[in-house]
């Protein structure tokens, strides 16, 4: 089995559901995103749009960061899910370094958001995370796990993400991905990302 | 406060940009990652040459180099409580094979080093022990020589160091900063073997040789057609890098020294002025390894293949 995602980038609206909803899902704190969503315009007036990817990580099957990393801190789980163990990370970020797709996060920054110090929120939804490690999406494992969608994927209000296995050809990640001519990001790295995109 | 709120801005700022700088390595408490490289190599240099040159003191800069590396390693690092655990993965890590080259250098250095230096020690200069630590030295001078320019090679997110020469490169200035070193010591008045004029002569083969690869890497970077290697380049030598490269790089670790070795031609060179030598040579090699981790910058996630009209 490997799971991976398929992000349709015709539906996106560039709308951030699915930064904020994994932003509530993980209670990352300032200055770690596991999602994210990249804008750009592109062509020159009156013939001018606006593009949304959206980013997170691509769970790569050949993940260098896995490789990079000294403590097998990253490692790689058997439905291809790479995570980090935070009780192993040194915050050595050699990891950072080595992933291409620029979707791992160190945590040394504030743990709150507002100056007044942790909301209740903050604190209870923060309280799991260990600081001065680095910190990266982990396709919400613990709702995989519970026969649940990633939390980007359930909150998504146009339906342009989908979630399932890579490996079965008949699942729908699968049959878009053929049907449509999916892609991965920088597929010259030569990592073999799980997450694919969708052409526009 | 403000401080982290600025971090924090900065980041934002960043992740909106299309070549984004890495800060990591280099900045904040970064600046102790590029110190720990640039020292940890100085002393693999350092070791060669003082085994080659017969320097007792060659041997024993080595070794306090070696350990001032490794205190600036876990200086850098975020939980260094658990340094211990980089042993772990030496199949694939670089920075793993690098953690068990400098603990083999610096166990083998201290078995060697202590009968030489102590007399009443309990193992004698030709015991095995003193060998197996001669042994264990070298193996962990030679991991240390290549492990660095390895680990940036291994970066696959920033083009800039993802060249196979910056090995080499990493392993010429090691050479270069352990003639620096030798020469330090002989300008202090230590002893060895190879004459001022000998090392002088080989702090000036390696030179070239960096000046070389350097070149050659720059020229690779340039012409590899990824814009993020570009970028760096540019940082380099015109964009926010330029001052420490010109400066640091260029004025002090060439010129300066260049300048003294010229003047020694003619009149032999006071010890001052060999002292002088190797220290802007050395702070030289360090502008450059800071320049270089410095500008190193993202690939851009956004490629042709991503969304386009």
């Amino acid at each position: 089995m490997r799971r991976g995602m398929v992000i349709d980038l015709k539906r996106c609206i560039g709308c951030y559901a699915c930064q904020l909803s994994c932003k509530a899902e993980h209670g990352t704190p300032p200055g770690v995103f596991y999602a994210r969503v990249l804008k750009k315009e592109e062509g020159q007036y009156p013939s001018v749009r606006q593009l949304f990817l959206p980013v997170l990580c691509n769970h790569c099957e050949e993940p260098p960061c896995v490789d990079a990393c000294p403590t097998g801190a990253s490692f790689k789980c058997e439905d291809g899910i790479v995570d980090i163990d935070p009780e192993k990370c040194v915050g050595c970020r050699a990891c950072m370094m080595a992933c291409p797709y620029s979707n791992r996060y160190y945590n040394d920054g504030p743990q709150h958001y507002f100056a007044q110090g942790a909301t209740v929120y903050e604190q209870v939804r923060g309280a799991r995370h260990q600081t001065d490690v680095v910190m990266k999406c982990n396709f919400c494992r613990d709702r995989v796990r519970a026969g649940r969608d990633p939390a980007c994927v359930e909150n998504c209000p146009t339906v342009a993400r989908h979630f399932g296995d890579l490996d079965d050809p008949t699942s729908e990640v699968s049959r878009l991905i053929k049907e449509r001519s999916g892609f991965p990001l920088h597929p010259e790295a030569g990592t073999k990302p799980s997450v694919y995109y969708l052409p526009p | 406060m403000q401080a982290t709120r600025a971090k924090y801005d900065q980041l934002i700022q960043d992740l909106g940009r299309d070549l984004r700088p890495q800060r990591e390595w280099g900045e904040g408490r970064g600046i102790f990652m590029v110190i720990g490289h640039f020292v940890v190599g100085v002393a693999s240099g350092t070791w060669l040459f003082a085994l080659l040159f017969d320097s007792r003191a060659g041997l024993a800069l080595a070794f306090a180099l070696a350990g001032l590396g490794g205190i600036a390693h876990l200086a850098y690092l975020g939980r260094p409580e658990r340094f211990w655990k980089m042993v772990v993965h030496v199949r694939t890590s670089w920075i793993s094979r690098g953690f068990v080259g400098l603990s083999l250098f610096l166990a083998g250095a201290l078995l060697y080093l202590v009968p030489l230096f102590v007399p009443a020690a309990p193992w004698g200069t030709g015991s095995v022990a003193a060998g197996v630590g001669h042994a264990m030295a070298i193996v962990g001078m030679l991991v240390l020589m290549g492990y660095m320019g390895f680990v940036y090679t291994a970066s696959k997110a920033i083009p800039f160091w993802n060249s196979p020469l910056h090995p080499a490169l990493y392993i010429v200035y090691a050479l270069r900063g352990g003639i620096a070193a030798l020469l330090l010591t002989v300008a202090l008045g230590a002893r060895s073997s190879a004459s001022v004029g000998e090392l002088l002569l080989l702090w000036a083969g390696v030179t070239a040789v960096v000046i070389v690869f350097f070149l050659l890497e720059i020229h690779g970077a340039m012409t590899s057609g990824n814009a993020a290697a570009r970028r760096s380049v540019h940082d380099l030598f015109a964009g926010r890098l330029a001052i420490y490269f010109y400066v640091g790089t260029l004025a002090l670790g060439l010129i300066v020294p260049a300048w003294l070795m010229w003047a020694g031609l003619s009149d032999p060179l006071s010890l001052s002025a060999i002292a002088a030598l190797a220290l802007a040579s050395a702070l030289g090699d360090f502008f450059m390894k800071y320049s270089i981790i410095r500008a190193g910058v993202y690939l851009p996630v956004w490629t042709r293949l991503a969304p386009q009209r």
